[in-house]
């Protein structure tokens, strides 16, 4: 069966060129591969991943630069003494309030201590007696 | 493609941490154009126009290991009543938020002061509350002092 349609299929003229359209057919579908293969080689994935996360920054960038355009004076952050003795002066206040009040805390700790020494001292004391 | 990620976490971190350095500045800064509130703010800018020996000073207390590392002071006081209760509040929240780590705690003659801090590398701050009868007063003290700073100002 094989043998006879080998045979027949020997009979069957071969059209004229058709070898040579082939062939130009797989050239040009070689190079198109070959020009894929040029295109992922220029944009590895690295560079994607790059190239996204340079997009997202840019985003960002703009939008709080223009966020930031929106209230360009933030009076909160301004001074709000233009005289340096004048700020000078309220913020020595308030460190010397910082510094009164921890030494208030403070010297309730050692209140606080001095009696736990003198309880220690007349409990050891009593100790010794009963010894 | 491991480093690219990893660049682009440390870039997105250094972002967030710059952002965040002036974190507890901007926490106190909605009381600068609140109703009934006075807020006071002085920069480092104007601790050094005063010169360099005009640090403050206290007797017998060692002020300028905490002033020479100050970058901001805010000072936020109210005497009206709704404006006092939403100031405490606020400060209730911001330590809670900020995490913040009662120092001290000092109750006399109708008065409560609560002293707090925040110690990090980039930026600290203490927070110290002041309740009286008819006022309240914050003060917040920003920059990038240790607690071992604060405490040299016990005696």
């Amino acid at each position: 069966m094989d043998k006879l349609n080998w045979k027949e299929l020997e009979q069957i003229p071969i059209p004229e060129g058709l070898e040579e359209r082939l062939s130009a057919k797989i050239d040009e579908w070689e190079r198109a591969e070959e020009q894929k293969k040029a295109k992922r080689l220029m944009f590895p994935k690295p560079m994607r991943y790059a190239a996204i996360a340079a997009c997202i920054a840019l985003v960002f960038g703009v939008g709080y630069y223009f966020l930031s355009q929106k209230d360009p004076v933030n009076l909160a952050e301004q001074d709000t003494y233009q005289d340096p003795v004048v700020a000078q002066r309220e913020a020595e206040k308030a460190l010397n309030l910082l510094a009164y009040n921890l030494n208030k805390g403070m010297g309730q700790l050692e209140k606080a201590k001095a009696i736990s020494d003198r309880t220690e001292t007349t409990l050891n004391k009593q100790l010794n007696i009963l010894k | 493609m491991k480093t690219i990620a990893i660049r682009i976490l440390l870039v997105v971190a250094m972002v967030v941490t710059s952002l965040q350095a002036n974190a507890q500045v901007k926490a106190f800064e909605k009381y600068a154009d609140m109703k009934n509130v006075s807020y006071v703010y002085i920069s480092k800018y104007m601790f050094s126009m005063a010169g360099k020996n005009a640090a403050p000073s206290v007797p017998n207390v060692n002020m300028k290991s905490l002033t020479n590392k100050l970058t901001g002071i805010q000072l936020i006081n109210s005497d009206e009543k709704a404006a006092r209760t939403k100031l405490k509040n606020d400060v209730s929240s911001i330590i809670a938020r900020d995490k913040y780590t009662l120092l001290m705690q000092v109750k006399e003659d109708g008065d409560k002061v609560d002293i707090y801090y925040h110690v990090d590398k980039r930026n600290s701050a203490v927070v110290m509350l002041v309740e009286e009868d008819d006022e309240v007063n914050v003060i917040v003290f920003s920059g990038t002092f240790t607690l071992d700073d604060v405490m040299k100002m016990t005696k």
